[in-house]
Parts: C-alpha cells; sequence; structure tokens
C-alpha cells in the first residue's frame, strides 16, 4: 500500500474518532449517555440505524455474492420496509410512552421483573458474541488479503472503536455513524465509476448489463415456488419480514438508535428512511460486484480470488495439477472473451439469431470455467479437508487493491474499517445499556447517583469491548465460527420475537405463562437444534411459533386452574 | 438516576400527510414500485 492510500485510511478513520469524541463530550447522566438526551432528528436517526445494520462484511462479502451468484439475495430484504412500519405503529409508540432506555424495560412493565432479565440475558449473549465476529471477519479478510498481523488489525479496530464509544456514548455512536456511512457511501460510488470507467471502450455501460443479464446475474425477482431455491419473493417476504423484526423490534443495538428521537415523529422518520432507502441501497451494492463480474470477463481473473490458499497448494504435490487448471482456465477464459466480443458487436448490429447463438456459447464457456474452479476446490479439500473453498468474500477486495488507483484503496479500506466500526459501536453501545439498565441498575444497585451510573455504565460499555476484542483474537483458533454465532443467534432470536409478539399482540396473556413459555421453547429449540436436520435459519420461525403458542395455551390452563389472571401487568 | 427526557412527545402529527398512514403507505408503494421495478429490469436485460 501506498504513502498516499495509508494517509487516506488513517486521516478519515483518525477524523471520524477523534471528531465523535470531541463532539459528545461531556456526558453528564446516562439519559444524555444512552439516549444522546434525546436529541437526534431523523436523518441522524436514519444513517445510524442504517450503519449499525450495514457491517464490513456487508461491503465485502456482498459484491462477491453478486460476483457468484447474481441479484437474487436483494430479494431477502422485501420484508424491511414491513417490519418498519410494523415497529413505527406499534413498538414506538409504547417504548416512547414508557420512557425506556432498553427494549427489555418494556416488558417488565407488560409481563415481570424476570421475563425482562431474560430477554436481555437473551439479547447480550447473543449480541455479545457477534460483536467480537463484527470485528473479526473484515480483520480476517484484510489480514489474509494485505498481510497485515491479524491480531494488531483486531487491536486497533477494537480499540478505536472502545475509545469513542465508551467517553461518549450514543451521541458519539450516532455521530459517527452519519460520517462513516457517508464515507461508506462516497467510496461504493466512487468503486462504482471506476469499474464502469474499467470496462473495454467498444464496451456501452448498457451492453454491460445485457452481457450481465444473459450470463444469469440479473435475477432480482424470482417468482418460484421451488422450496429449493434460497432467495425468492416468497422467502423475502416472509422470512425477511420476520428476521427485519426481529432485529428491529427487539434487538437493543437498533431500538437504542431509533430511542435517541427528540420525538416519535423523529424516530419514525428515521426507520421510514430505512424502510425507502434500504432495498435500493443492497441492489446497488449488488449491481456493484455484478459489474466487477462483467469486468473480470474482459480482464483475466484468478483461478482461485483467495491467494494465501493458491500459494499454500503450490508447495503440495498437487502443484502440477493446479498448474494445468490455470492453463485451462486461462484458455477458457480467452475463448469466453472473444465470444463476448462477438456478442458486443452483433447486439450493437441487432442481429437477433446471432446474439441467441453467441448467449449460449458465452453461457457454455461460463458453465466449463465453473467446473475447472470446481475441480481446483476438489484439489484444495484433497490437501486439506478443513479448508474454507468459498473465495466470494476475497472478489471485491481483490478488484480494489489490483486496480483501483493509489488514494482510492486507501479510500475504500476506510470504507471496510467505517462499516467495522460503525456497527460494532451500536453492539458495544447496546451491550452496554442493556447491562446497566437491566442488570446493574435494576438488580444489582438500585438507588445510586446519576454520576454513579455514568461510571458504571462506562465501564460497562468498555468490558463489553474488551470482551468482543477478546472473542475476536481467540476466533481464529475455532473452525467454522461465524456459522456457529449465526446458529446461536438463529436459536435465541426467535424466543427473544416471541416474546415481544405476545407482549404487543396477545394482551391476555400475562408474565407466568410466557417466561414458562420462554423457557420450554428455547429448550425445544436447543434440543431440536442437536436431534433434527434442517436449516437453522427456521429455528427463528419456530422459536417464535412456539413461544407464542405455548404461552396462550399456558395461560388458558393457568387461568382456569387459578380462577382468574396470574401475576403480570398489561400495558 | 436521571429518567429520560420527560417532555418527549409520544403523539405527533406526521408531517407533510394527514396521518402516519400516508407515510406507510409511501413505504408499502415504494417496494410495490421497487419489486416491479426489477421485474421488468430482470426480464429486460435476461
Amino acid at each position: 500500500m501506498s504513502l498516499i492510500d495509508w494517509t487516506v485510511l488513517l486521516g478519515t478513520l483518525l477524523f471520524i474518532v477523534v471528531y465523535g469524541v470531541w463532539k459528545s463530550r461531556g456526558s453528564r447522566n446516562i439519559n444524555d449517555y444512552f439516549l444522546g438526551d434525546n436529541s437526534m432528528k431523523w436523518g441522524t436517526i436514519g444513517l445510524s440505524v442504517m450503519a449499525t445494520q450495514a457491517s464490513a462484511i456487508t461491503f465485502l462479502s456482498t459484491p462477491g455474492l453478486a460476483y457468484e451468484s447474481g441479484m437474487a439475495f436483494v430479494q431477502n430484504y422485501f420484508g424491511l420496509p414491513i417490519a418498519i412500519i410494523i415497529v413505527s405503529a406499534v413498538f414506538i409508540p409504547i417504548f416512547y410512552k414508557l420512557k425506556v432506555y432498553t427494549a427489555y424495560e418494556f416488558l417488565e412493565n407488560r409481563f415481570d421483573l424476570k421475563t425482562r432479565s431474560l430477554g436481555a440475558f437473551l439479547f447480550l449473549v447473543q449480541r455479545g458474541l457477534a460483536a467480537g465476529i463484527t470485528i473479526y471477519a473484515p480483520a480476517i479478510i484484510l489480514s489474509t488479503m494485505l498481510k497485515w498481523d491479524l491480531s494488531l488489525t483486531i487491536l486497533i479496530t477494537g480499540v478505536l472503536v472502545v475509545i469513542y464509544t465508551v467517553s461518549g456514548g450514543t451521541k458519539a455512536v450516532s455521530l459517527t455513524q452519519k460520517y462513516q456511512m457517508a464515507v461508506i457511501m462516497g467510496g461504493m460510488f466512487i468503486a462504482f465509476f471506476m469499474i464502469i470507467d474499467y470496462l473495454p471502450d467498444y464496451l456501452s455501460f448498457n451492453n454491460a448489463i445485457h452481457i450481465a443479464g444473459k450470463m444469469g446475474k440479473l435475477e432480482a425477482v424470482d417468482f418460484s415456488l421451488n422450496p429449493e431455491k434460497r432467495y425468492t419473493i416468497w422467502t423475502g417476504l416472509t422470512g425477511g419480514l420476520f428476521l427485519a423484526l426481529s432485529y428491529f423490534g427487539t434487538d437493543q443495538s437498533q431500538v437504542q438508535r431509533y430511542l435517541t428521537g427528540t420525538s416519535v415523529a423523529e424516530s419514525r422518520l428515521g426507520l421510514i428512511f430505512n424502510a425507502i432507502l434500504k432495498v435500493p441501497m443492497q441492489f446497488f451494492i449488488l449491481f456493484v460486484g455484478v459489474m466487477v463480474f462483467v469486468f473480470y470477463q474482459f480482464v483475466q481473473p484468478p483461478l482461485f480470488f483467495k491467494q494465501a490458499e493458491m500459494e499454500q497448494i503450490y508447495s503440495t504435490e498437487y502443484r502440477d495439477q493446479v498448474e494445468q487448471l490455470e492453463s485451462a482456465y486461462n484458455q477458457n477464459f480467452e475463448v469466453k472473451k472473444q465470444q463476448l466480443e462477438d456478442l458486443v458487436v452483433a447486439m450493437d448490429k441487432n442481429e437477433s439469431e446471432k446474439v441467441a447463438s453467441l448467449t449460449a456459447q458465452v453461457q457454455q464457456s461460463d458453465a466449463e470455467a465453473k467446473e475447472i474452479r470446481g475441480e481446483l476446490k476438489d484439489l484444495l479439500l484433497a490437501n486439506d479437508p478443513e479448508v474454507e473453498t468459498k473465495d466470494s468474500d476475497y472478489v471485491f477486495l481483490t478488484f480494489i487493491m489490483n486496480y483501483l488507483p493509489k488514494g482510492v484503496i486507501g479510500l475504500l479500506l476506510a470504507v471496510i474499517f467505517s462499516a467495522a466500526m460503525s456497527s460494532t459501536s451500536g453492539e458495544l453501545n447496546a451491550l452496554g445499556s442493556t447491562t446497566s439498565v437491566d442488570f446493574y441498575k435494576r438488580l444489582i444497585k438500585k438507588e445510586g447517583s446519576d454520576k454513579h451510573y455514568l461510571i458504571a455504565s462506562k465501564l460497562l460499555t468498555a468490558f463489553w469491548g474488551i470482551v468482543a476484542i477478546g472473542f475476536a483474537l481467540f476466533a481464529r483458533l475455532l473452525e467454522n465460527l461465524i456459522e456457529a454465532v449465526n446458529i446461536l443467534g438463529s436459536i435465541f432470536y426467535g424466543t427473544i420475537l416471541g416474546i415481544f409478539l405476545v407482549a404487543f399482540f396477545v394482551k391476555f396473556v400475562k408474565g407466568n405463562a410466557v417466561f414458562i413459555a420462554a423457557v420450554i421453547a428455547q429448550i425445544i429449540v436447543i434440543v431440536s437444534f442437536y436431534t433434527f436436520e434442517i436449516s437453522y435459519l427456521w429455528y427463528n420461525a419456530i422459536g417464535c411459533a412456539l413461544v407464542v403458542l405455548i404461552s396462550m395455551l399456558l395461560q388458558l390452563i393457568l387461568s382456569g386452574v387459578n380462577g382468574s389472571s396470574n401475576s403480570g401487568h398489561t400495558a | 438516576m436521571t429518567e429520560p427526557n420527560k417532555e418527549l412527545k409520544t403523539e405527533e402529527k406526521a408531517p407533510f400527510f394527514k396521518s402516519w398512514k400516508g407515510w406507510y403507505l409511501l413505504v408499502l408503494g415504494n417496494l410495490v414500485f421497487l419489486i416491479i421495478l426489477f421485474y421488468l429490469f430482470t426480464n429486460h436485460y435476461s
């Protein structure tokens, strides 16, 4: 990396950190520290919500995903606007009316203390581990690609986040996220226009999109009812709605963002900002990946994007076979490139028969290229059965490092670090507030001064920062850790959402019934996870449905036994 | 301990629309528009 890149990268990151610390200095109490003294306008809330959701992996993996399998992933976000309408109409007014710091305080008001503590505990377990992965996942990719020391990358990212999150609380998180989003979107737009600029002169932008379409990369909407298809409009509108409702309605890292508003209206508008822009934003990030794909149809791509794995297998007995595959891949590329050049000419001349024939040839060549890559992956696995053969996370970063000019590389790395820091800061802030408000203040020290709680909140936020960094440093020792954390999230998310849905929509269910139902549902989900072989994503729905159904059943039984309602309050 | 700001307005008129339903319909309309747009985009370029 050049001096200009280092200057842009460090200058951007340090400016944001120093600005955040300076602008948010002097928190007086925990209302100021956790809710930013309710001073945020909708624009800041909207960007803060967006920045918390968009982690570094969003900007590393999403373009790679589009490179590999096209635009279909955008459908996953179709349920998000509907979820935001529900949160805006139902959740926000109640959170404001009860003047809560955390979503889980509402559970005590609606049910009882034990249900609040259970909800908060499940959140801490899930989000505490996820915060470590938010730091670890981009660090492992950056350190592999740039040959940086992994531990140092983790420490620098983590320590910078902890400094401003601990010192300035929510206000620092929201203010820095605003600038981090500006860097992220600015960097992505620059990358997009540079990719378009790098396409061959004879290839118009319109023809570039046509080529992507003919190679099956632009299927953004799929009405198929085939359950084996991972992304369809139906999975997006159902599963996507469910996940977004859990995330925006019950995850404190998001709830805390919109509770900083000066009014219900500001919070609602901040969320509506996301409801309107999130889908086009994801479409754009995927489209950047598709354009990288088109770029690599005219410029030779590497056979495998994880260069470290290639270097490793070159030193083994498989070297000759890998060289043969590389030679075949390069030949395939030249043939396909010629076919594409002919296709562009045919499209310009409107020769429909020739276009159809050449499209079929290009698709055939593309299938052969995939076969060659598949054979390489088999060799990689034969050499090391534990190796990760998915290289799509490295596609966009490879393009950035190999083709973007000095300065822009630094900016794009700043995009990745900004995204990592913005989501981590939101998570640490939420972990700190939940521990302070739902456990320390509620269960350990009920009476204390503002100063006492402020210091305790800062220490608890710092504690979670250290846990996240420690977990990120330890993560490399565990296999498939990211998937493990996703599984853990799916196992707990359903139960939490179930508790909240009962709280909001099933008014006759009271505290004991929902608490017992949540414990039973959680046990069933965990036992099912070890017993049945179904996709772990289903446990979100199963956990939620179990809590709702069991709590209703239990409430009916308990009401019958007692002749009246059991303990708990109704909101 | 300081309570969250008690002056917060919990019932507030929706800006630009008569009620919040207007905003929610806008969000739904935007979603439907995007899905149709993506569908046309998919068909046109494939």
